[in-house]
């Protein structure tokens, strides 16, 4: 008996682990994880990271989605709300990257919500010198 | 109920007991028509336009003169990409838990001429893994090549009506009846190009997967099926979605029309009665759009209906699809 209560607590602990949310920095900042590099924040160019913590209010992020043939430097402009999660992913849509507010609904799924395109994606031929492949 | 008779009893065990004796020779005794090769190419056909990955439901009839035959197939699986961060291609990665059966009725000619019935009954179950990579070659076109494994267990039922039994002093017809079993292996390497475009709110997405199999049978019961095989399948798929103004729980839903071809490039067509299916059909998909274990991304889920037709096949579909 001790052994099956053991293994729905292990059970329980594995399922509650799966679905976190990310930790917000303090008051005022809202937080934004990203499957593609973002490259410049507020007109700031930054080297490629895949999340940031943001100031609440009006940002401009410029993310960038490769593909072997070119590169989509896609730029998103929104106002963040503070202690919120945001993500950026490719899902087929029209443009090649797209905005999800990020909510968790339980320990096994998340939620994307409030979906925003890009501004603008420019393309530009990909580059030979990426470390990338 | 009724029971058999004595003689007729004897009938049955006579057949049986003979057909033991010489299954390695031949697959039912006094019907040479139904090769060896019939029998593994017909189980194969069976399995692989069951569990090949891109298929999905159907129900299919086939009348062909001496052959009628219901078919049907459901899958249960998902498939998505992920990100591999610092590196352009994605992963890609699938499960489904496969099911289907067949009933099909022929009528031969035994050795002696006379008419046989073979009803044969199939069930497969099979439970399929995939694993690959998604190569972005632009953001309209991408190719995706991986691999599956998947475990089937088939079971068969042959019901031979109409051979000629052998025991002193008659010459009456007899049914045999053979069970047998086998549990098939099978890898299958996949390549798929996919092509979509917004126009507006619609999207059109034109795809091409050609699917090589191989499949490695093991049966206790039955030394026919205790073999190999390759087999390849091509499939095109066509759709075009767009927007509508409905919406559940605050997601909208967009209707969607689609045409499919599947093509089993190998198979014979006596393995099944066809070889190729056309599918047309019209859906609605709900964007539910959520993120399992915060992992991958599962964007709709639907409801499909359509038709499917080749020569001497017709066959419908509904039900539901995820992706």
């Amino acid at each position: 008996m001790s052994r099956r209560i053991l293994s729905i607590i292990c059970s329980c602990f594995i399922l509650g682990a799966c679905v976190q949310t990310p930790v917000i920095k303090e008051d005022g900042y809202a937080f934004i994880g990203s499957n593609y590099p973002i490259v410049s924040v507020n007109g700031v160019e930054t080297e490629p990271v895949y999340s940031l913590d943001l100031e609440t209010g009006s940002n401009t992020l410029i993310i960038v989605y490769n593909s072997y043939q070119y590169d989509y430097y896609c730029t998103f402009t929104w106002p963040a709300v503070e202690n919120t999660v945001y993500e950026v992913t490719d899902q087929d849509n029209r443009y090649p990257l797209t905005l999800y507010r990020w909510v968790k609904v339980n320990s096994l799924w998340a939620s994307r919500l409030d979906y925003q395109d890009p501004t603008e994606c420019i393309r530009k031929p990909r580059r030979t010198n990426s470390d990338d492949n | 109920m009724k029971l058999p008779t004595f003689k007729n009893y004897l009938l049955v065990l006579t057949v049986n007991a003979f057909v033991t004796v010489t299954l390695n020779a031949d697959p039912v005794p006094g019907l040479s028509e139904l090769s060896d090769s019939i029998v593994r190419e017909s189980a194969f056909a069976f399995v692989n336009t069951t569990t090949s990955p891109g298929l999905e439901g159907a129900t299919l009839t086939l009348d062909d003169g001496n052959r009628q035959s219901d078919q049907w197939r459901s899958s249960l699986g998902f498939s998505a990409e992920f990100t591999i961060k610092n590196h352009i291609f994605n992963g890609y990665w699938g499960m489904a838990v496969v099911g289907g059966s067949l009933n099909d009725r022929s009528e031969l000619t035994g050795d002696s001429g006379q008419p046989v019935q073979v009803d044969l009954t199939r069930d497969v179950v099979a439970l399929r893994g995939s694993f690959g990579l998604s190569y972005p070659v632009t953001q309209h076109f991408k190719l995706r090549p991986y691999l599956s494994l998947s475990v089937s267990d088939l079971q068969t039922e042959s019901i031979v009506d109409g051979l000629l039994a052998t025991v002193p002093g008659g010459s009456a017809e007899a049914t045999a009846v053979f069970n047998s079993s086998a549990q098939m292996l099978s890898t299958t390497g996949s390549v798929d190009a996919l092509y979509s475009r917004w126009y507006g709110g619609n999207r059109l997405e034109l795809s091409a997967h050609y699917h090589l199999i191989y499949t490695d049978a093991f049966s206790e019961d039955n030394p026919i099926l205790e073999t190999e095989a390759w087999n390849d399948v091509l499939q095109l798929k066509s759709r075009y979605s767009g927007p509508t103004r409905l919406t559940s729980i605050g997601r909208p839903w967009r209707w969607l029309l689609y045409a499919n071809h599947s093509n089993f490039l190998s198979q014979d067509n006596l393995s099944l009665g066809y070889t190729s299916l056309f599918e047309f059909g019209v859906g609605m998909e709900w964007q539910m759009n959520i993120k399992p274990m915060d992992w991958f991304g599962w964007q709709m889920v639907g409801l499909k209906a359509g038709v499917i037709t080749s020569s001497n096949v017709e066959g419908y579909f509904m039900g539901l699809t995820a992706r």
